[in-house]
């Protein structure tokens, strides 16, 4: 997990439906209700003001009920092409973001197919979380070496 | 599994148990003795020992930590798969768009046929 300009994960996945249509599924609260988030789960509610600086917030609702607010920030919406979010991808219990995530979306129009290009950058939000990655990126690399080594033999 | 990409308690719970400075000292150095007590991580944690036990009873809360009694003394040693839930977020993560792609191919799909239902299951 990297904090800087190389992503974290880059999904590509092409759909057979034109490029509008795609674009408008991620701008449209009345699409993206119903395919946002894992199997199984559906979306209790749906809020969507997509434009530099609007809010999406989504709360998901688990097979067993329970809702996963998920919350984010348009950066940048470029119709039909790019849309740019920053999603808190993890909070506290006050809601307070410890980690985010700035997703870039792109969508390009082949054949009358769309290819759909999902970058994810894992951004710092609170000390905690920049703990945490850069931790991972290096010192705890070594501290989970050894508790593996410590496993092992132990 | 993907239950724990979003339902990230675990994780959160880790990230504020770690942010602590020297609770994460005193967690390396659990590690780097294999098991220590409360009296020899005191030794090292340059803080009073009622404030080390309160950072092992967070430790431990976090699942990160356990301890094995022996006698007067408890032994504190980390515990295999503590940070395990950290390390795999950002596999949960890909997972969880992997599945939200897997349900909008299939709502595009719908859509351009005209039968667009509301509340489908898949």
């Amino acid at each position: 997990m990297a904090v800087g300009n190389k992503p974290d994960l880059v999904i590509t996945r092409v759909f057979d439906a034109p490029r509008s249509l795609v674009f408008a599924a991620w701008t449209d609260s009345k699409h993206l209700a119903q395919w946002w988030g894992p199997r199984d789960f559906t979306n209790a509610r749906c809020e969507v003001d997509a434009r530099p600086g609007g809010i999406i917030r989504i709360d998901m609702c688990g097979p067993d009920g329970t809702i996963y607010p998920m919350t984010g920030t348009f950066d940048e919406i470029v119709e039909p092409e790019r849309i740019v979010m920053t999603n808190v991808a993890i909070a506290d219990d006050a809601g307070n973001p410890l980690l985010e995530v700035r997703n870039t979306i792109t969508f390009v129009e082949a054949n009358g197919k769309t290819a759909l290009t999902m970058t994810a950058h894992v951004i710092k939000a609170t000390p905690e979380a920049a703990f945490a990655l850069d931790g991972m990126e290096e010192g705890w690399k070594q501290t989970l070496e050894r508790l593996a080594d410590f496993v092992k033999t132990g | 599994m993907i239950k724990s990409v979003i339902a990230a308690p675990q994780v959160t719970l880790l990230m504020r148990t770690l942010s602590d400075p020297t609770r994460r000292a005193i967690y390396e150095r659990i590690i780097t003795a294999r098991e220590a007590t409360v009296v020899a991580l005191t030794q090292h944690a340059g803080v009073s020992q009622p404030a080390v036990s309160q950072h092992l009873k967070a430790l431990q809360d976090a699942k990160l930590v356990s301890g094995r009694r022996d006698g007067r003394n408890t032994f504190y040693h980390a515990t295999a798969q503590g940070l395990a839930p950290l390390t795999r977020w950002l596999q949960h993560y890909e997972q969880y768009w992997m599945q939200s792609f897997d349900r909008l191919d299939d709502y595009l799909t719908e859509l351009q046929r005209g039968k667009k239902k509301r509340g489908r299951r898949k």
